[in-house]
């Protein structure tokens, strides 16, 4: 008697604690099973026509440092820094370790090593950014150190490291690599088809690229693309254009949804902002920053191919995007690049273009060869601008409309200069051509 | 009251919620693997009996090409033997009418064709051409460009034969003399994405069997005197009952159907 009451009670000990562990798999599970069906949807989404996050915020330059000389290198075959991007998501890379910090002479030495691979980003990003960027764990946790240089010793076997360094307050910062190796890196350097003789100067505003010698570029032509102000409301205003009102004035015509979204847009210049009052939450984290970012410049344009990061202000809550031609930034006639998103209590503001690179075209156009950077800051002496007044220095693409067919432009390469927070070409700067006689 | 009695309905009770949490476990996750990946998409199509070959999942890369007018065909006519041949100026095209028709059977005309094209006095740059099964028919042979890059399906860079009562009769000849890249390798939908997407959106009716998928370079457009050509994925349909066949076209660097079934010739823009 006594024997199989106490078998009834061992019995219901296990089903209650087996009820116990299988309503928390199952409570565990749903949340799984919930999140899996949330990937499932945006890749479905993304899916469609897909620029991945890290090729939007990718180092634009890649610069080579060989036994005696650096070179900024370019192949115009295969972007370099993308596909060394490819190869690090490979790589197990520990968790970055300061190494040195306002030293100026110690960061002159760093960024002038030799045998060193160097991606230079146009604009300072978190290392936890850059964890997610390749998808590497032990790089996604709570740091946000910033950077805007990654460092890779080609040569040195010893040195089983990768260096991350900033320009603004020179730090420098050493992570170890496992699962690495040289080889598919060293390969890509040596395919290279563009090779132009530089020098890292350390300045007043900054770190400049400096060309030793006169460089001979390329021009190119594409076809350009834009779209509709109607195709913009439907994608903007996601609901259905019932309340739309609109009124133009000059060839400015303003698009407001009630009183919480407005499109205007500026059929002369071809610029269009757009404000979203609802949008008023500021992303809490630089990846945050940086996502909502991406998110709105997928929505505004079809072809983001060309698209990169060019400027991050995370004190502002400012975001600038420019478009890249193998490896140089194009200057087009606004002054924010080619769109400019900025986040505040207030709402969000999204300045664009309605002009896009679609397709690239043989062109006609001779190459350009352009002076020496030392040349470039003499010319700028001579009109009464010290090398302390220049904010940055860069060899960009301009943009000139062909008159004959609106829908091809020229790209010409020129000198770039920011002095006063204004980008102007040199020409206008010195009224002299930046072009080597 | 009898304690132990009330401990059996208990353990009863227990019991039978164990059995139905364990149930409800194993239905989500079931659900869970069925919607993670889009295998599902797959044995979905098998269900609807759309017949298809291993699907290739590999992204691969390519390029936007473009190349620029040339006369190589107008410069080298002269070359040619045993034919009546004329040139045309506006489509920079060759049409030949061959003096002895040369007779082919279904089994031997591929490489009768093949070693025909070899011969300069023949054909012009024959070496430069394939023959594609895809793009051929009853009536005519097609061969397409072959170059280091890819393949080219387009009217800019092809050499067609005519067929007519098992009698290669004369054809027609365009040709690209050198194809430039003009941007960085760009990546690319693999194969099984553009069938699952071209299935998604109804382009694959049911009981029909997808006898080709291949990517080569096609007209994008024409600008400032040169063509520009993009990789598409070129996929043939084939009706298991009607034997209806259709040739659906991909963009392969964004995913987008063309709206368009006829080989080169249509204009569309890359957002097509």
């Amino acid at each position: 008697m006594k024997f199989s009451r106490l078998i009834v009670q061992l019995l219901l000990v296990v089903a209650v604690i087996t009820s116990i562990v299988l309503s928390f798999f199952i409570w565990t599970n749903t949340a799984r099973y919930q999140r899996g069906r949330n990937i499932d949807v945006t890749s479905a989404d993304s899916n469609k026509n897909e620029v991945p996050m890290n090729q939007v915020i990718s180092p634009t330059s890649v610069i080579w440092h060989d036994e005696t000389d650096q070179h900024l290198i370019y192949n115009s075959n295969e972007n370099i820094s993308l596909s060394v991007q490819k190869v690090m998501q490979d790589w197990k890379i520990a968790t970055p370790k300061l190494v040195s910090k306002k030293d100026g002479a110690y960061y002159q030495k760093v960024i002038h090593g030799k045998n060193m691979l160097q991606l230079v980003y146009p604009t300072s990003i978190a290392t936890n950014v850059f964890g997610y960027l390749l998808n590497n764990d032990s790089l996604k946790g709570e740091k946000e150190d910033q950077f805007n240089r990654i460092l890779i010793n080609l040569k040195d076997k010893k040195d089983q490291n990768i260096y991350l360094a900033n320009d603004s307050n020179y730090a420098v910062y050493k992570a170890k690599v496992k699962n690495a190796s040289s080889v598919p890196l060293t390969k890509l350097v040596k395919k290279a088809n563009i090779n132009l003789k530089v020098r890292l100067n350390i300045m007043k505003h900054g770190v400049f690229t400096f060309y030793v010698d006169p460089i001979k570029l390329k021009g190119y032509s594409y076809v350009i693309s834009g779209k509709q102000d109607g195709e913009y409301t439907t994608a903007l205003f996601d609901s259905n254009t019932n309340g739309l009102v609109t009124s133009e004035d000059n060839g400015v015509y303003s698009y407001n949804y009630g009183e919480s979204k407005r499109l205007t847009s500026d059929h002369n210049t071809e610029e269009l902002t757009f404000e979203d009052y609802t949008d008023t939450s500021v992303p809490k984290t630089q990846l945050a920053f940086l996502q909502r970012g991406y998110q709105k410049i997928i929505n505004l344009q079809d072809s983001i191919t060309n698209l990169r990061l060019y400027n991050a202000d995370w004190k502002n809550k400012d975001l600038i995007f420019r478009e890249y031609v193998e490896g140089f930034p194009i200057f087009k006639k606004s002054q924010f690049g080619s769109i400019r998103i900025k986040f505040s209590r207030k709402g969000s503001t999204e300045h664009f273009l309605n002009k896009v690179l679609e397709v690239p075209v043989p062109s006609n156009q001779a190459a350009t060869t352009l002076k020496s950077t030392n040349e470039i800051f003499k010319g700028l002496q001579r009109v009464g601008f010290s090398p302390n007044d220049v904010q940055a220095v860069e060899v960009g693409y301009q943009w000139e409309a062909e008159s004959d067919n609106e829908k091809v432009v020229d790209l010409k390469p020129t000198y770039y200069i920011k002095i006063d927070g204004h980008w102007k070409p040199y020409n206008e700067w010195t009224n002299e051509s930046a072009e080597e006689d | 009251m009898d304690f132990k009695r009330i401990e059996v309905i208990f353990l009863i009770v227990f019991f039978s919620l164990d059995i139905f949490l364990f149930l409800s476990f194993r239905n989500s996750q079931q659900l869970v693997s069925s919607s993670s990946t889009n295998t599902s998409t797959i044995t979905e199509m098998k269900k609807r009996n759309i017949t298809f070959g291993n699907l290739d999942t590999k992204n691969g890369y390519a390029y936007y090409l473009g190349s620029q007018p040339d006369e190589a065909l107008a410069q080298n006519v002269g070359k040619l033997r045993n034919q009546k041949v004329s040139y045309e100026d506006t489509n920079r095209s060759i049409s030949s009418t061959l003096s002895n028709p040369i007779k082919i059977t279904s089994t031997d005309k591929v490489a009768t064709m093949n070693k025909f094209i070899k011969k300069e006095s023949n054909v012009l740059f024959g070496k430069d051409y394939k023959y594609s099964p895809q793009l051929s028919s009853g009536s005519q042979m097609v061969y397409v460009a072959v170059s280091g890059l890819g393949e080219v399906y387009d009217k800019t860079a092809q050499l067609t034969f005519s067929v007519s009562n098992n009698e290669v009769v004369g054809y027609t000849q365009t040709y690209v003399k050198t194809l430039i890249i003009l941007h960085e390798k760009q990546a690319i939908k693999s194969e099984k994405d553009i069938i699952t997407n071209l299935y998604a959106n109804s382009e694959i009716p049911n009981n029909s069997r997808i006898a080709y998928a291949n990517l080569a370079y096609t007209k994008l457009l024409e600008a400032k005197d040169s063509t520009i050509y993009i990789p598409v994925w070129f996929v043939t349909i084939k009706n298991k009952d009607s034997k209806v066949v259709t040739v659906k076209k991909v963009n392969a660097f964004t995913g987008n159907i063309i709206k368009s079934s006829t080989n080169g010739d249509s204009s569309y823009n890359a957002q097509g």
